[in-house]
């Protein structure tokens, strides 16, 4: 906007609230979605579900996205082309090897583990649109899943869910299950349970043995993504263990929450022989 | 350059992107608030598919229509007009599967409306060079930050296709099974990813070493070496476009489109 001041710390504020905005519409569509849902439905229609459900995921995205970009240092931005592509190289090459499985978010997970929460959104939401530019625009509707799963991967390395190797897994699987309930009225609302023919196939047997069709897409998602990224969250963290410290070390938010927990301790417990000198924070 | 754009000489490719942008989101917006699943027919018949004679792309989103629209319009017929929840008029049955007419106008109503999103969707990025739109975008106000990213990733994917490719046929060189079962197969996927990863991770350095140097993202808005036209024209069909949006969803909202 023309409006932008040079100032730094009236940005922060407004890409704040930016971030805030986008978390707090996403939230409230999904809850307006879930439970207004039921009353339209029995009314024999859609109703404004869709427009709904459309828009306030774009915006959410959007809004999280345009306020997350403006924080990243230039060393984190040179990184995310290039997990753009390794998500979309590899999402490709899962379906050439005939996996039933999707792996197209081990660059966001990564970029959200290296660079934290705001990278990975900034990851997954562009990711969603290259998808759009280069393969087919039936990505675009989902970005704000891949929105939450770059955040959610953040978060957990921050807590320390890379320090373990069977912590990470846990991780992916609790990832996927939010990924799934968001994506559900995105699925149902937009595609009508129809985003493949092995999810529709499970869409249908489901809403067969009567469930509603919120619930047949929520389902379905539940049976698939929570695997699906507790397999990318393992590919991500045997790729970062075996890669040297030195260069996991480059990261500051790797050092700042001492994301793989074998790095810091260097420093408060032999203060004697530092190692390096500590960065200067951000 | 991966993308789905067709360079030809056309008034549709000429057209300012935000122009073109803001048609699509009105599009969009008009055919996810009208619960009438003719209106997204016709806006696909009437608009969409003219706009894309007009620009000499017809035959590729024919195409692309076959592979990616219609499986998924099969696929929600099938599961929407057999399946649904909650049908009551049934045609025809068999088994736990029921033709019904609520489910048939429910998959008539998605299926129109995923067509102009997608359809729609698809002429826009057919007729838009994605740096033509990265340059309007800019100038509109949009973040560099953004424009470089979106750049960058397009540009990078070629040559990453190309690393990708050579990483798979050294590791078979070296033995590396591709075939068998899908156990076998995920486990080859490692041997795969582990190298880009690394590769891709050494390159970052000397990449933002490179652009620091020439100072990105130190100038707010710094001048734009190309500059895409935008006539007054564009720019108040464009608010005509968001006004007519505007107004038709809050025709549906009050209720005077039901």
């Amino acid at each position: 906007m023309s409006g932008s001041t040079p100032v730094v710390d009236a940005n922060r504020t407004r890409n704040r609230i930016f971030v805030a905005a986008g978390t707090i519409v996403i939230v409230a569509t999904y809850l307006y979605l879930i439970l207004a849902q039921p009353a339209e439905l029995a009314e024999g229609g859609l109703g404004t579900s869709a427009l709904i459900a459309l828009a306030g995921y774009l915006i959410g995205a959007g809004l999280i996205a345009a306020g997350a970009i403006h924080r990243l240092p230039t060393a984190t931005l040179s990184l995310i082309p290039i997990a753009i592509v390794l998500n979309i190289a590899v999402g490709q090459l899962t379906a050439v090897l005939g996996l039933p499985l999707y792996l197209d978010s081990i660059g966001t997970v990564l970029v959200g583990v290296l660079a934290g929460p705001a990278a990975g959104a900034v990851t997954g939401a562009l990711t969603n649109v290259i998808w759009g530019l280069t393969i087919g625009p039936i990505a675009l509707p989902f970005a704000v899943t891949a929105v939450v799963i770059g955040v959610l991967a953040g978060y957990a390395a921050r807590w320390g869910m890379f320090r373990r190797f069977y912590l990470a897994p846990v991780a992916g699987f609790v990832t996927g299950i939010v990924a799934a309930l968001v994506s559900a009225p995105i699925a149902a609302f937009i595609f009508g349970g129809a985003t493949g023919a092995g999810t529709g196939a499970i869409v249908a047997a489901f809403q067969a043995w009567g469930n509603s069709l919120l619930a047949s897409t929520t389902l379905q998602g539940l049976l698939s993504d929570p695997l699906d990224k507790a397999i990318t969250f393992t590919i991500v963290v045997i790729i970062l263990f075996a890669l040297p410290s030195r260069l996991r070390g480059r990261f500051p938010f790797v050092r700042q929450y001492n994301v793989f927990g074998k790095v810091a301790p260097v420093a408060p417990a032999e203060p004697a022989a530092p190692a390096e000198p500590e960065a200067p924070k951000a | 350059m991966t993308t789905l754009y067709l360079e030809r000489a056309s008034a549709v490719h000429r057209l300012n992107p935000v122009t073109k942008l803001v048609a699509l989101l009105a599009i969009i917006a008009i055919v996810f608030a009208v619960p009438q699943w003719w209106v997204p027919l016709g806006i696909v018949v009437f608009v969409v598919v003219p706009a894309a004679v007009l620009a000499r792309v017809g035959g590729r989103l024919l195409r692309l229509f076959l592979i990616l629209l219609l499986p998924l319009l099969v696929v929600l017929f099938i599961v929407q007009g057999f399946f649904f929840p909650d049908g009551t008029t049934v045609l025809w049955q068999w088994g736990p599967a029921r033709l019904t007419v609520e489910g048939l106008v429910f998959s008539l109503t998605i299926g129109s409306r995923l067509s102009a999103l997608v359809l729609g969707s698809l002429v826009f990025v057919l007729t838009t060079h994605p740096a033509r739109l990265m340059t309007s975008l800019t100038q509109a106000g949009m973040s560099a930050k953004i424009a470089y990213v979106i750049s960058a990733s397009l540009q990078i994917i070629p040559a990453f296709q190309e690393r990708a490719r050579s990483i798979l046929l050294a590791q078979q060189a070296r033995g590396l099974e591709i075939a068998g079962g899908p156990l076998r197969r995920a486990r080859a996927l490692l041997p795969l990813i582990a190298p880009l990863v690394l590769g891709m991770i050494t390159d970052v350095d000397e990449r933002s070493t490179a652009m620091e140097a020439r100072a990105f993202g130190a100038t707010p808005r710094p001048t734009s070496l190309t500059v895409v036209d935008d006539p007054l024209s564009e720019r108040i069909g464009r608010w005509l476009l968001a006004a007519t949006a505007a107004a038709v969803i809050v025709l549906v909202v009050v209720g005077v489109i039901a």
